[in-house]
């Protein structure tokens, strides 16, 4: 009965010395790691914040205002295309934060009307009779709309939060209109914050090729129509090889203007007019593609709504032959030449990119559109020291409870059948601290509690056997049969304790956030283990034991 | 063998625990109805995840924390009800700030931080009743990457078309009256940033805003209610029906009395302490499922014996299990309530009750629930005589 086939020992044998090799990496010192090839002694759980130190932020867009913004965009560009169709009107309002009313002043342009709003979006539902015409974005637009800005300004934050040169910030969408920022190891996070209120401002200027043709990176002077701007390498190349100034200009207050860094830094500048073409707001898409002739090169094609489209259009129409310089944040993120007049709202950006470059241009270039406000609705900040007290307490209970457990199982049951008992518990554990591993769970403060439960409960099933067979053994029978009926009847009682308490587990992690969630991972972890050292590993052990030793007596 | 194994129960243990159900169940009831009353007129200690706030830990840069002077700067800063205690060591406090409502006290304040962080002169006023919009004003004129970047320190964003425009300087940040109240705690975490400084440094902040706040309870209840009603089902699926009713009447005096013990020492009841009571859940049944397993065994093994010594048998069999359980994790959990920190202190104070608790409700409310509910070992005997019949 108590018997296992060999090929389950073999079995039971591989998974625990697989836990123990996934196991060591989060047990060992580091003076030991720094000996092992790297992808083992990295291959460990992810610390959370609470213990790692970081700040964490939920953040909520302001979608409804934004979806307010788009309309009136939209109400513009559809009253500006009805007066070039001479289609009279009435009135062209904003409703409700979710429709435009147009009320026409003559029923029978009504088709006419129609005709230019789809002109202008093609997309748009359209509704109302007679004289009145109710626009609205269908709920999938609405969908697909907050989509895209919830990408944007995850775009915009990692493209912010990036440049403190803070390590590996996660930035994750948290449903319809939410952000989580997590960034680990961040001292002060004034400055973060600060990052997450500014928006990306993008223009597009002309350039001065007047001035530009003297080749002279900062002319001396400049016609007052014109100032200068950094390239967006221009900047790059200034930190790496100056950090000092770098340093410098983003802790400057008031702000310097991109002229004054140019003048102070000397990084590659252009001179630009001050006046703006078409400003990031009016842009209402770019995407990275590739070119339909010769050969599909990568290139970034990008759309502006009907005001931008008119003002690009002028622009580009008189000054073929010379640069746009294209501004974000204070810097030239590209001046591509003007081949042709682009009219019609869209056109594309060529040159000899590669498809990456287009990405990050394209994303460049989105990053500027109308962005949602972020407001941080949770934040949780946990400085580094902080995150060591809690590893230390933590582990310092842990190791001390884990103790404290297999000092009882050795008095209660002898160093034979405790040891057997402790054995199981430390498999036990170490398979959760594998488990998570591979799983990548971040292990938390009430993780590390969820862990020392899991250590007082897993020797429970040992417990219950062994009460059995002492049983057992009262009632006569022999030590092998007492062995093996106690395991036997020990089975039901054990599955049955673990599935309450695993159904706690489950539901906890379901509802649970943030550390709670790492509380039930290792509790529903240390269950299901506990499941197989209950199940089967003590059974090898008494078996293998029994077997070995064919004992005629037991003292348990 | 280098010791002898301790019996903690001796074999052959034949004590008359329902022989003591009544006065189990007079302190039991007891128990509960104060639990109940101090909850309802006391009232839980909500932490800041549930009711929304903020906490602040700091840390003296010199000496231990001084705790009146804190209690007075911090209360001084117009942010609401504020509470300090000392927390883990007399070098740290633990800084409560309330729920913040956004009303025209947080505009005030945050004017301060702009004038702090921003430049002299700058001014902030509330907009239009009824909105949530904030009014600053420039001390000089300036343009649109300084106006970003004055408003972003206070925490807001200003968009262009929200930049002043003609002479004045005065530009106007919109947003719905909700929406001010959770940038009010940030301004709140700011203001006490700015004032305490000096002295102390900045250990870790949390911050929960209405919103957040109001979810997170919703999360909690649900996720209360469905665990036990998981584990009723599971109950009701598994055993006959009283045992299902002594199993959770059992389960509930346990809960019942944990929060009174959260009540009684003014334990923080926060996310981490509603893990604790749902996890006191599933150990509670845990620990009935097994005396119940046994109960089962011996009514259809000793089909002739009475109830009450049924039972008293029955839990005396299980007795050294139920024991060894107990205090393996009871010693378990007694070294994160001494070892794991002020974080985890109720966490740990509530399970630690809540192994004592369920042990007791085991034995005197769970199997002493059975004999009030008239469980016959008869059933089982017809049951079986059913199964056996169907068979034949």
């Amino acid at each position: 009965m108590l018997n296992l086939p060999r090929w389950q020992t073999i079995g039971i044998i591989t998974v625990t010395v697989l836990a123990v090799l996934f196991a060591l990496p989060n047990l060992l010192p580091s003076s030991v790691l720094d000996h092992m090839p790297g992808w083992y002694a990295q291959s460990r759980m992810n610390l959370g914040l609470d213990l790692r130190g970081g700040a964490h932020f939920l953040l909520e867009a302001d979608l409804r205002s934004l979806m307010t913004e788009r309309l009136t965009n939209l109400s513009d560009s559809v009253r500006s295309e009805l007066r070039k169709q001479q289609v009279a009107f009435k009135d062209v309002n904003v409703e409700g934060g979710r429709n435009v009313v147009i009320t026409l002043r003559d029923e029978a342009q009504r088709s006419k009307a129609l005709e230019a709003i789809r002109a202008v979006d093609p997309t748009i539902a359209i509704s109302g009779s007679g004289d009145l015409i109710r626009l609205a974005y269908s709920d999938q637009e609405v969908t697909k709309k907050k989509k895209e800005v919830i990408d944007q300004s995850i775009e915009i934050l990692r493209r912010r939060v990036d440049e403190t040169g803070t390590i590996e910030p996660t930035i994750v969408r948290q449903g319809d209109e939410r952000i989580l920022l997590q960034v680990p190891g961040i001292k002060d996070t004034t400055d973060l914050k600060r990052k997450i209120n500014q928006t990306a401002k993008l223009t597009f200027h002309l350039v001065n090729e007047d001035v530009a043709a003297t080749g002279q990176n900062i002319p001396a002077s400049l016609p007052a129509t014109t100032s200068l701007v950094p390239t967006r390498e221009g900047m790059q190349e200034l930190r790496r090889t100056n950090p000092k100034a770098w340093e410098d200009i983003q802790s400057a207050n008031p702000r310097m203007t991109p002229e004054q860094i140019c003048r102070r830094f000397q990084p590659q500048c252009l001179p630009v007019l001050k006046r703006v073409v078409v400003g990031g707001e009016d842009l209402d898409d770019s995407k990275a593609t590739f070119e339909q002739q010769q050969g599909g090169r990568p290139i970034i094609s990008f759309t502006f709504n009907s005001a931008g489209g008119r003002s690009f259009c002028n622009a580009t129409r008189t000054n073929i032959g010379k640069r746009l310089a294209i501004q974000l944040d204070g810097e030239i993120i590209s001046a591509p030449v003007v081949q042709s007049a682009i009219c019609g709202g869209s056109g594309i950006i060529t040159g000899s990119f590669t498809t990456q470059q287009t990405q990050e241009q394209a994303l460049l270039l989105r990053s500027g559109a109308l962005p949602a406000t972020l407001s941080i609705i949770q934040e949780s900040t946990v400085g580094a020291d902080l995150g060591a007290d809690a590893i230390r307490s933590g582990t310092t209970a842990a190791l001390v409870g884990t103790a404290m457990v297999a000092l009882f199982m050795f008095i209660a049951y002898g160093p034979l059948f405790g040891g057997f008992a402790n054995l199981a518990m430390l498999v036990n554990l170490l398979l959760v601290i594998a488990g998570m591993s591979i799983l990548g769970a971040s292990l938390t403060l009430p993780g590390i509690a969820g862990l020392v439960l899991t250590v007082g409960m897993s020797v429970d099933s040992n417990v219950l056997i062994y009460e059995r067979v002492r049983e057992e053994k009262a009632l006569g029978r022999s030590a092998f049969s007492s062995i093996a009926t106690g395991y036997e009847r020990a089975m039901s009682a054990i599955i049955d304790a673990n599935l309450t308490a695993l159904i706690a587990g489950v539901l906890l992690f379901g509802f649970g956030s943030g550390p709670i969630r790492g509380f039930a991972t290792a509790l529903t972890l240390g269950l299901l283990t506990h499941l197989f050292t209950a199940t089967v590993f003590t059974r090898m052990l008494l078996s293998t034991w029994v077997r070995w030793r064919r004992p005629t007596e037991i003292v348990i | 063998m280098l010791w002898k194994p301790l019996h903690l129960v001796p074999a052959g243990t034949k004590f008359d625990f329902l022989g003591k159900r009544r006065f189990a169940l007079i302190a039991s009831t007891a128990v509960n109805i104060i639990s109940l009353l101090a909850v309802f007129f006391i009232g839980l200690n909500f932490g800041i995840d549930f009711k929304g706030g903020i906490a602040i830990q700091v840390r003296a840069k010199e000496g231990p924390a001084n705790l009146d002077n804190l209690r007075s700067v911090v209360g001084g800063l117009g942010v609401g009800e504020v509470s300090l205690q000392e927390f883990g060591d007399p070098t740290t406090a633990l800084i409560r700030i309330q729920r913040q409502d956004g009303g025209p006290q947080c505009v005030a304040g945050a004017q301060r931080i702009m004038q702090a962080r921003a430049g002299e002169g700058w001014q902030v006023k509330p907009g239009a009743a009824e909105t949530g919009d904030v009014e600053f004003t420039a001390p000089r004129p300036l343009d649109g990457a300084n106006w970003r970047d004055a408003v972003s320190r206070v925490g807001l964003t200003i968009l262009d078309r929200q930049l002043p425009r003609g002479n004045t300087q005065t530009a106007k940040v919109e947003m719905p009256p909700e929406q001010r109240a959770e940038w009010c705690q940030q301004v709140a975490i700011k203001l006490v940033e700015d004032a305490i400084e000096a002295k102390y440094d900045l250990r870790g902040t949390e911050s929960v805003g209405p919103k957040i706040g109001d979810e997170l309870m919703h999360g909690g209840i649900l996720a209360a209610l469905a665990t036990m009603a998981a584990i009723v089902i599971y109950v009701w699926v598994r055993y006959e029906w009283q045992f299902g009713v002594g199993a959770l009447i059992a389960m509930l005096h346990d809960l019942i009395s944990t929060l009174g013990i959260f009540v009684l020492f003014q334990l923080d009841f926060s996310l981490t302490a509603l893990a604790a009571v749902l996890t006191i859940a599933g150990y509670s049944i845990n620990d009935k499922v097994v005396i119940f397993d046994r109960v089962r065994e011996n009514m259809r093994r000793y089909k002739k014996m009475g109830l009450i010594e049924l039972l008293n048998f029955s839990i005396n069999e299980a007795l050294a299990r139920t024991l060894m359980t107990s205090v393996t994790v009871f010693v378990a959990v007694l070294s994160l309530v001494l070892f794991a920190g002020p974080v985890l202190y109720s966490f740990s104070v509530a399970m630690l009750w809540g192994i004592v608790v369920g042990t007791y409700s085991s034995i005197w409310i769970a199997c002493a629930g059975l004999v009030y509910m008239n469980l016959r070992p008869e059933q089982f005997r017809n049951e079986d005589e059913k199964a056996e019949k169907a068979k034949a």
